[in-house]
């Protein structure tokens, strides 16, 4: 309705709206504004794909908070989810690098223990390449 | 209608998976990831599978310091064995005695930076283990083996017979393997009539083809975050490779120690964090871009800042990127169009 009439008498509706409104379209834009950047620009991702040796393991959303425990050659390792990000929270390994490492979120970054053949990597809508000169 | 139907079925086709298959493995003891477009996945498996064979063949071949089954050494180790006893020539297939005089090559074009001799010297700073850890400095057995100088150029290299003038000479293929791996995988798919693949091998990448109307892209590793610093388009037959003091290294009393060792001092390389360098196809009696793209990076991670151009020149090659140890990027002139930095602002300088 109110958009019908906004097509229809334009002005009156313009000098019809009080500060109030002007407030709410501004930060409404200014929302949406930021949303775009920070979610579609930066390339959140969106699930983590964790591989074990040879195999893709499993994907899962990031979108939750988890601790995911997996056999890796060395031994036990855990790999945490938490709000978007992902990481290595726990490694048999000696040098630790994969733990190291820290939470990820962006799309494309990826997180490799080379002893223990574990790896982890982010998807997101688009990947940035299809292989990484690591 | 009819129109609106078309365009319907032309977004259904988008959903459709596209003929990519994708695997990845251990090998090297590093991580072998493997992309091959618009073949069956049956083909495809089977192409990969094929190369990975392969690759653990060469493992088995070229492996510096573990026997590869039960007590039996790799032929690199047991002519290993024989230069550490004394004179003895030892045979050996004709593609590793291939692979040892185009390293000697290499090693006197990179003015011996480039040095597969040195294994004593990487042993001992604890490299040749598939787990490492900090170890002590031993300063000694540094100073004697650069004192012994193991050169490539020791090797007398005779048909398919071996041996070493040098006692201390211990080759280790850790800087030339990879690359050559790249190039047997790369002609193997081409025998195959495979047109489109990117092989990855612990940060060596060829490409062959394209990803269906796209060319490949690679990215490339920042050395201190989990991302990609920049990106760049592989073209067909190009192989690119980047050496990082990030990825097998270790701290001691706060100073890194990287596993790239420079022959003149004894000491890890210390003024680089990394260094890609992207090749170009080579001639076919040329040493061959897998190559290429594994051994040119080192002999400029060790040189100093005044000394890199000189180093890249010496292969060839035009398109280089140095991060040095205080984080400062540059970029060769040739390299400069064909990146595109993942975070914008980044600062770097154009090498003349």
């Amino acid at each position: 309705m109110l958009v019908l009439n906004f097509l229809r008498y334009p002005k009156r509706l313009i000098n019809e709206l009080l500060i109030g409104d002007w407030l709410i379209i501004i930060l409404s834009l200014v929302g949406i504004f930021y949303l775009f950047q920070s979610l579609w620009t930066n390339e959140h991702a969106a699930r983590v794909q964790i591989s074990v040796g040879n195999k893709i393991y499993a994907t899962y959303s990031l979108n939750q908070q988890r601790d995911i425990h997996l056999h890796g050659k060395l031994g036990d390792a855990v790999i945490s989810i938490s709000q978007g990000k992902a990481r290595f929270s726990q490694s048999p390994c000696n040098t630790q690098y994969c733990v190291h490492q820290g939470w990820l979120s962006h799309a494309g970054q990826v997180a490799i223990c080379l002893p223990n053949q574990i790896s982890l990597e982010l998807l997101g809508e688009r990947k940035l390449y299809d292989s990484l000169n690591y | 209608m009819r129109y609106l139907l078309l365009f319907f079925t032309f977004l259904l086709t988008g959903c459709f998976k596209e003929p990519l298959y994708h695997s990845q493995s251990y090998v090297f003891g590093t991580l072998v990831d493997i992309s091959i477009y618009g073949e069956t996945d049956e083909r495809a498996r089977l192409l990969a599978n094929n190369i990975l064979a392969d690759f653990q063949n060469l493992h088995k071949q070229l492996h510096a310091w573990k026997p590869v089954s039960g007590n039996k050494l790799s032929e690199l180790g047991e002519l290993n064995a024989a230069i550490s006893a004394g004179n003895r020539a030892v045979k050996v297939s004709p593609a590793l005695a291939n692979m040892l005089l185009d390293a000697t090559d290499l090693s006197l074009k990179s003015n011996g930076l480039f040095n597969p001799a040195i294994g004593h010297l990487i042993s001992t700073w604890g490299f040749q283990r598939d787990e490492f850890s900090a170890v002590n400095v031993n300063e000694a057995a540094i100073k004697n083996l650069l004192h012994a100088q193991p050169r490539m150029t020791d090797l007398v290299i005779k048909a398919d017979a071996i041996y070493s003038t040098n006692p201390t000479v211990k080759l280790d293929l850790g800087g030339y393997a990879k690359g050559y791996a790249l190039d047997i995988a790369a002609s193997y798919l081409r025998k195959e009539q495979a047109k489109n693949a990117l092989i990855n091998i612990g940060g060596n990448v060829i490409a062959l083809g394209k990803h269906g109307d796209k060319p490949w892209r690679v990215g490339i590793q920042h050395p201190r975050a989990p991302t990609a610093i920049a990106t760049l388009d592989l073209a067909d037959g190009w192989a690119i490779g980047t050496s990082g003091d990030y990825q097998r290294y270790f701290m001691l009393n706060g100073q890194r120690y990287c596993h790239i060792i420079d022959p003149r001092t004894g000491y890890p390389a210390q003024q680089t964090q990394s260094v890609t360098v992207l090749v170009p196809p080579q001639a076919s009696n040329k040493t061959q871009a897998g190559v290429l793209s594994d051994v040119v990076s080192k002999p400029i991670f060790i040189e100093t800042a005044a000394n890199r151009n000189t180093a890249a020149q010496a292969f060839g090659i035009e398109n280089f990127m140095v991060i040095d140890a205080q984080a400062a990027i540059f970029v060769s002139a040739k390299m400069v169009n064909k990146l595109h930095w993942v975070d914008a602002g980044v600062k770097f300088s154009t090498l003349p």
